[in-house]
Formats: C-alpha cells, sequence, structure tokens
C-alpha cells in the first residue's frame, strides 16, 4: 500500500516539476519559433523563387544564389559592401575595442572619480543610435557642422572637410561616431573580466619584478580571454549587421561611391528596393540575406570555438 | 640572507590605523612568526615588508638597507600567498621560472634553478603541468619553489597552511621547518594559527589591533606572557582566568580573594596595593590531581571529553565561572561529578588592573 502511494506522489511530483518548466519555457520557445524560425525558414524558402514585385513567381533553385554571387552588378556592389563590411570589423576591433582594453586597464587601477569615468563612459551606449547618427551628421555637416567649425577656430582650416561627402573620410567618420557610440560597452565588459583577476597574480607578478605593460601583455590580457571572446564576437556580428549609422548618415546607397556601402544596406535597397535598383526584389534580398547569416553564423561559432580554447580557469 | 628591521611602522587606511608604531628586529635566517587574531594587521604589517603597501610613516630596513622606498621586486623579497597566486595560464616550470625571465636570465640558467629547486621539493614530474592539475599540495610546493628560484634575502609567507587540510597542514608544517633549516634563510610567516606559530617559529610576534603585544620565543610567550591578552591567545584551550581582588599588599607579597579559588597569597606585589582587581590565570593543562597543590578549584562537571591519551573536563565553579582541564587519559569524570583540580602557584599567573603581567617568584 505504501509503495503504490509513494509510486503516485513521485509521479504527481514529476508531472507538476514538467508542466511548470513547459510554462516557464513555452512564451520564450513561441517568441523564438515566431520572430527566428519561422523567418529564417521563410528567408530561405523566398530565396528559392522568382519574385516580381510582391507576387512570387516560379521557383528557380539556387539562381538567385548565383546571380548574387556571380552575376554583374550584384556581385559587384556584394564583394564592395563585404569588403567594407571586413573594414569596419579590423577598425571596430582596433580602434574602438583597443581603445576600451586601454580605458579598462586604467579603470581597473582605481582612479580618482571611478565611479563618474565608468558613468560617463557608459552614457553614450545607452542613447538611440539614430539619435547619435542624425546628431553627428549635423556635427559633420560641412557648412555649419561643430566639427568644422571648431578647426577652423583652431586654425585648422585645411582640416575641415565635408566628412561624409568624400570616399576617403566618410567610412572611416562613421566609424569614429560608432566607436563613441559603443566603447563604454567592451569598456565595462573589459573591467569586470579585470576585476575577476585575483589581485594575488598581479601582486605576485609585481614581486616577480614584472613592468606593469609586461603584467598587462602577460598576466591581464591572458586571463581576460573569456571576455575577448565575447567582444570579438559581438563586434564581428555587430560589423557585419552594420546598418543604422551609415544609413542615417548617408542614406541607403552607401555614397559616396559605394565607399559606405555594407550588407545589410544592400540587403535593404534589394529586397525593399530604392532609388538606384528600383523595386523590391525579395528572391535576391533573401538569398542575401542566407548568405549573409551563414557566413555570420559559421565565422562565430568558429571564432568562439578558437577563442574558447585559448581560456583558462582562474584556478 | 638578511636582517630585516622595522622601525617605528604606521599604517593606515584613510581613518582606521592599522599598523601602530611597530619596531621588530629579525635577525638574520630567523624565522618569525606574525599571530594574533583576525584583522590585527598581520597580513599587512607582512605586505609592508613585501612592498604591497606602502608605509604611512616608519623605515622598513633588509640587510642594512633602507627598502621602504624601493618596489617590491627591488627589496630582495619572496612571497607565498595565501591563495598560492600560481599563473594559470603558466606551466609549474614556467611560474617557477618567470621571475628569472622577467629579470632577463639566460634560458639555460633558469632551467637549471627551476629544476634545482623542484629537486628540493620533489616537483620534477609535475613540471610540464599547469596548476589546475595539481593537489593542494603540490601547489603549495609550487608556490614555495617560485620563491627559492629567486634566492630571495626574505621569504615572506601569508598563511600558507590555510586552504590545506588538516593532515596535509601537519605535513606541510614540518617540510617547511625542515626547508628552513635546509636553507638557513629569514623567513616571516603570517598566521592565526597558534599551533603553526608555536611549532615553527624561532620568534613568535603576537598582534592585536595593529600593536605588537609580545615578541619572543615560543616557549616564552607560553611560560610567560606578558598581559592578559598574550595569556588568553596563546595555548589551546585558552588559559582559564579568576577575577579577583588584592585583600593585602605587602612587601613579602600579596593576599588575593580569587571567588571559585579562595584566598591565595602571591609571592610578589608589583606596584599593586589592596583593592586592586586582578586576574589570575592558570592552563588547562597545569591542573593536579596528586600531590600537595598551592591551591584548588571546585566544581561541577558539565562535559567531559575523552580523548584516549587526554581527557578535557568542563567544570561550573560555586560562583559560575568556566573552567577548563586538561588532564590525562586515565582521569575519568562524568557530567554531574564534583570535582577538584589542584595547581601549583609557579605555574599560575597573575595580570594587574592594567592587564599587564604582575612578576611571580622568579620575577
Amino acid at each position: 500500500m505504501e509503495a503504490v502511494d509513494f509510486e503516485r506522489a513521485k509521479a504527481i511530483r514529476q508531472r507538476n516539476l514538467r508542466l511548470w518548466l513547459a510554462f516557464l519555457l513555452a512564451p520564450p520557445a513561441l517568441v523564438l519559433i515566431i520572430f527566428v524560425f519561422i523567418p529564417m525558414v521563410s528567408a530561405v524558402l523566398y530565396s528559392l523563387y522568382e519574385w516580381d514585385g510582391l507576387a512570387r513567381g516560379e521557383f528557380i533553385g539556387l539562381r538567385n544564389f548565383y546571380d548574387i554571387l556571380f552575376g554583374p552588378r550584384l556581385s559587384a556592389e556584394l564583394f564592395n559592401a563585404f569588403w567594407n563590411n571586413v573594414k569596419v570589423f579590423v577598425t571596430l576591433m582596433i580602434v574602438q575595442n583597443g581603445y576600451a582594453l586601454v580605458l579598462a586597464m586604467l579603470l581597473a587601477r582605481n582612479p580618482r572619480g571611478y565611479r563618474f569615468y565608468q558613468v560617463v563612459f557608459f552614457l553614450p551606449v545607452i542613447l538611440s543610435t539614430v539619435i547619435i547618427g542624425f546628431q553627428w551628421k549635423l556635427f559633420l555637416n560641412p557648412v555649419f557642422g561643430l566639427v568644422n567649425k571648431a578647426l577652423i577656430y583652431f586654425g585648422l582650416s585645411d582640416w575641415a572637410l565635408p566628412w561624409l561627402g568624400l570616399p576617403e573620410t566618410a567610412l572611416p567618420a562613421m566609424l569614429l561616431v560608432n566607436s563613441w557610440h559603443w566603447f563604454g560597452f567592451p569598456t565595462l565588459v573589459f573591467l569586470a573580466a579585470i576585476h575577476r583577476i585575483p589581485t594575488d597574480f598581479i601582486e605576485a607578478a609585481r614581486l616577480d619584478g614584472a613592468s606593469e605593460w609586461r603584467i598587462a601583455r602577460e598576466i591581464i590580457w591572458p586571463l581576460m580571454a573569456p571576455a575577448v571572446t565575447i567582444i570579438v564576437v559581438l563586434t564581428f556580428i555587430g560589423s557585419f549587421n552594420w546598418f543604422e549609422i551609415p544609413y542615417i548618415m548617408n542614406g541607403l546607397e552607401g555614397s559616396p561611391e559605394g565607399s559606405t556601402d555594407m550588407l545589410g544596406l544592400l540587403f535593404y535597397r534589394t529586397a525593399f528596393g530604392s532609388v538606384s535598383v528600383g523595386t523590391s526584389d525579395f528572391g535576391h534580398g533573401s538569398a542575401l540575406a542566407v548568405l549573409m547569416f551563414i557566413f555570420i553564423f559559421v565565422f562565430s561559432i568558429l571564432a568562439t570555438k578558437y577563442l574558447t580554447s585559448r581560456e583558462v580557469e582562474m584556478s | 640572507m638578511a636582517n630585516v628591521e622595522l622601525r617605528a611602522v604606521d599604517k593606515s587606511f584613510g581613518r582606521v590605523d592599522v599598523i601602530r608604531n611597530v619596531n621588530l628586529d629579525i635577525r638574520d635566517g630567523e624565522f618569525v612568526v606574525f599571530v594574533g587574531p583576525s584583522g590585527c594587521g598581520k597580513s599587512t604589517l607582512l605586505r609592508l615588508v613585501a612592498g604591497l603597501e606602502d608605509l604611512t610613516d616608519g623605515e622598513i630596513h633588509i640587510d642594512g638597507q633602507r627598502v621602504d622606498h624601493l618596489a617590491p621586486s627591488r627589496r630582495g623579497v619572496a612571497m607565498v600567498f595565501q591563495s598560492y597566486a600560481l599563473y594559470p595560464h603558466f606551466t609549474v616550470r614556467e611560474n617557477m621560472g618567470y621571475a628569472l625571465r622577467v629579470a632577463g636570465e639566460d634560458k639555460a640558467e633558469i632551467a637549471r634553478k627551476v629544476e634545482a629547486a623542484a629537486d628540493v621539493l620533489q616537483l620534477t614530474e609535475y613540471l610540464d603541468r599547469k596548476p589546475k592539475a595539481l593537489s593542494g599540495g603540490q601547489r603549495q610546493r609550487v608556490a614555495i619553489g617560485r620563491a627559492i628560484v629567486r634566492d630571495p634575502k626574505v621569504f615572506l609567507f601569508d598563511e600558507p597552511l590555510s586552504n590545506l587540510d588538516a593532515k596535509l597542514r601537519v605535513q606541510m608544517r614540518i617540510e617547511l621547518t625542515k626547508l628552513h633549516g635546509k636553507l638557513g634563510a629569514t623567513m616571516i610567516y603570517v598566521t592565526h594559527d597558534q599551533v603553526e606559530a608555536m611549532t615553527m617559529a624561532d620568534k613568535i610576534v603576537v598582534l592585536r589591533d595593529g600593536v605588537v603585544e609580545q615578541v619572543g620565543p615560543p616557549l616564552e610567550l607560553y611560560n610567560r606572557p606578558a598581559n592578559l591578552f598574550v595569556a588568553g591567545f596563546i595555548g589551546s584551550p585558552a588559559m582559564n582566568m579568576f577575577e579577583g581582588s588584592v585583600v593585602e599588599a605587602g612587601a613579602d607579597g600579596l593576599v588575593l580573594d580569587l571567588p571559585g579559588v579562595g584566598r591565595l597569597s602571591w609571592p610578589a606585589s608589583g606596584t599593586l596595593k589592596a583593592g586592586d582587581k586582578v586576574h589570575f590565570g592558570i592552563r588547562p593543562e597545569h591542573f593536579i590531581r596528586e600531590g600537595e597543590p598551592d591551591g584548588k578549584v571546585a566544581g561541577e562537571v558539565y562535559a567531559a571529553e575523552r580523548l584516549g591519551g587526554e581527557t578535557y573536563i568542563y567544570l561550573n565553579t560555586e560562583n559560575g565561572s568556566e573552567v577548563t582541564v586538561h588532564a590525562s587519559g586515565d582521569w575519568a569524570a562524568r557530567p554531574g561529578d564534583r570535582l577538584e583540580a589542584g595547581f601549583m602557584l609557579e605555574n599560575a599567573h597573575l595580570f594587574g588592573p592594567d592587564g599587564q603581567a604582575v612578576p611571580g617568584r622568579e620575577g
């Protein structure tokens, strides 16, 4: 009798636990299915058809992919945009994240006003990208922009350029704006990683005679590998999905002369239409989106695997 | 190898004085233990010697040279941390040789020194492992090895055994004492464990609230504690204390009234006078049950721990004070028994109203 009751109680407890888990997991699972999996599958399906505006035409297999990779117009735009995205990734890694690393190392020494700096550096992160893009577009205006006025005021009239109008300066200017917007985030992540390193390691290295530079390079840097993994992967994903700043500051065409064209802009123009390409083309747009997804997904996984293998447990 | 001198050393963190006017002479080759309760400043004092903290005031000399303005690496000290502080991404070999690599020593020379130290510490087979793959005791030895290869003037140990289990702690205690004998180096060792202090030290420095309470060889601190704090801190279980007063004070001694003990004659007076409050102390292991004791403590047993070779008996005296008796294993007692434990005055300690020891017959 007792054994039967025990089994029944156990079964009820397990059923309740399963119901509770289902209750907790159902909402996020539903959101994922509706907003991630269905659009992904739809994009793959769309990319396999010919489209005429909003009307789906014939099934054409991988033809849209071929056009994008090897077609005369799209492939040229694709590789130009891809190369620009590579530039974005490399520059952000060096400028934005390098600067963040230096700041984190300085803040980790608990300078006077540490809390103040922490808040100030993080402030731009919480501002809207649209506002920042628009505000800096005004600052960089060649006629009445703050930047050129300041340069002229300080006697640097030769440096007062139409920053967003020249192919050589448009992308660097946007990258500086993006770095200004986001550097607070890697700074905080790096700072948290440095704080996680036991001070004993640093003190032991000081007793061993290591200089501050050597400690940063040989002790702190390898031990903050998990934070570096996160920042590299997020920067990679962000760089190859870069859209808002170039769109707001120089429009959908990646002007001047395609120097600020990005995969995201190319996708948008192709899928939803623009002045240059005319009507929307869901087929090529979806194929481009699928290619972007595969590229970003595969490289993110590979980078995460490689970078994680460098990480060491602290104790 | 070197002597270490601390002159009027002060250290404050903000408004909090952590170390106050510490003066200390540590002789060449001495094994000195800083001991005291948590927060007494013993680790801070060690870190001041290491150079990991800056002095607020005072001077530190190592081997005759003033070092308190020098960087840690230039003081000729090596430190073993409580956490071991082994770099987790380096192998044992790289950990042990790091200081030499930083100093730009020749690779072959680094390898020779590391292997020699590994040989002494029986670490040779672990040289290519990462710290994660080592046991607590092995990590501890690597940390010591890292200090040895630097050939420092002074070794500093900050509670190095506190992360080990009891058995390994005893083993490492003996190994460290052997190592000190072999190297003959000056060693400063911080611990809150008085057993470590008593068993390893040539000289113990007892600290409380940043002040040195007493400095001396272990047995001197045990036999002649300078004050109530040292008397209570050194010895386990702690010394039994009876609060009482001086009834008579004369040239040939004092008469004390000690509730729980009775009236007693103390052979020397010091500066005490009739009416002064005193503390009378007897260590648990100094109670006897045979012979003719100078005094007795009587009470009812409320607990007895029989460990085989020894017995701890806990009494409540008539006036309510608790007394611990550390007896031989054959001294049987059960809760509820009435028990009398005798003592000899030569083993007793008397402390005046200021908490300082009052000299006995021996002065």
